[in-house]
């Protein structure tokens, strides 16, 4: 699966769809991304479900915008993490921390 | 005598490299009919570790090479990394805590949940540092602990 980062827009929603496998070698990119999106929307998602794996520095990239986000009082939202994302969310018990949805609507 | 490798594997110490690394130590332990979601958690925890010497042994000097060697003994895996950077302080080493919410500093805790036990220790007499993870295949206990 490539890796990439494609943009969208739902109403309000600026939506990254993030895709391929994000390790130590990528992570940077989502995080410049995501850093980046944040300004230019009320509000940001992050589409997970094409991303077949995630480590701990691409989970950092996501913390960083939720951070940035709250700090805006800004809605941001992981949408449908694939199994593989939820599970590294889970076993760093940051499935309570982020908005997790399967849909914007 | 020590039981026969899994897998041995030696790849650059560059994030580059992991993908290559995950897959191959992937196909390695599908051989071996693990269980996918046990697979899955594996590579992850062999990439952390993998990532943090990249990061942090290697932070200071020409990215070397890495060794991963994988055993099978005693209804354990075992997964040795050894690197050529200069020694880490393992005192330095240690999960943080999962309650605050901060970017960064979980590979330790992904490592210490997934595994049974991890140590890590600095050669004396060689260039390097070695990091050994077992993982029970059978009769799992519930939290990775580290060898104290």
């Amino acid at each position: 699966m490539e890796r990439g980062i494609a943009e969208s827009r739902q109403g309000d929603w600026l939506v990254l769809s993030v895709s391929g496998e994000v390790d130590l070698s990528w992570s940077q990119t989502l995080r410049t991304a995501v850093l980046k999106a944040l300004p230019g929307t009320p509000a940001l998602a992050v589409r997970l479900d094409q991303v077949a794996y995630i480590d701990s520095s691409g989970i950092a990239a996501l913390v960083e915008g939720f951070q940035q986000a709250r700090s805006r009082n800004q809605p941001f939202v992981l949408l449908a993490p694939s199994p593989s994302v939820r599970a590294v969310l889970e076993l760093a018990r940051l499935d309570r921390v982020f908005q997790i949805r399967e849909q914007l609507d | 005598m020590s039981a026969p490798a899994l897998l041995r594997y030696r790849f650059a110490a560059r994030a580059e490299a992991l993908a290559t690394m995950r897959h191959t130590l992937q196909d390695a332990l599908r051989a071996r009919a693990i269980h996918e979601t046990e697979i899955a958690r594996l590579v992850l925890a062999v990439d952390e570790a993998s990532s943090n010497i990249i990061r942090h042994a290697y932070r200071d000097c020409t990215p070397g090479e890495i060794e991963l060697t994988v055993t099978r003994a005693r209804g354990s895996l075992r997964f040795r990394l050894r690197d050529f950077a200069p020694p880490v302080d393992s005192r330095c080493v240690r999960p943080r805590n999962l309650d605050e919410c901060r970017p960064g500093g979980l590979g330790i805790n992904l490592i210490d949940d997934i595994m049974d036990l991890w140590r890590l220790r600095a050669l004396r007499r060689r260039c390097g540092n070695v990091l050994v993870m077992f993982k029970r295949l059978k009769a799992r206990s519930g939290r990775g602990k580290r060898d104290r």
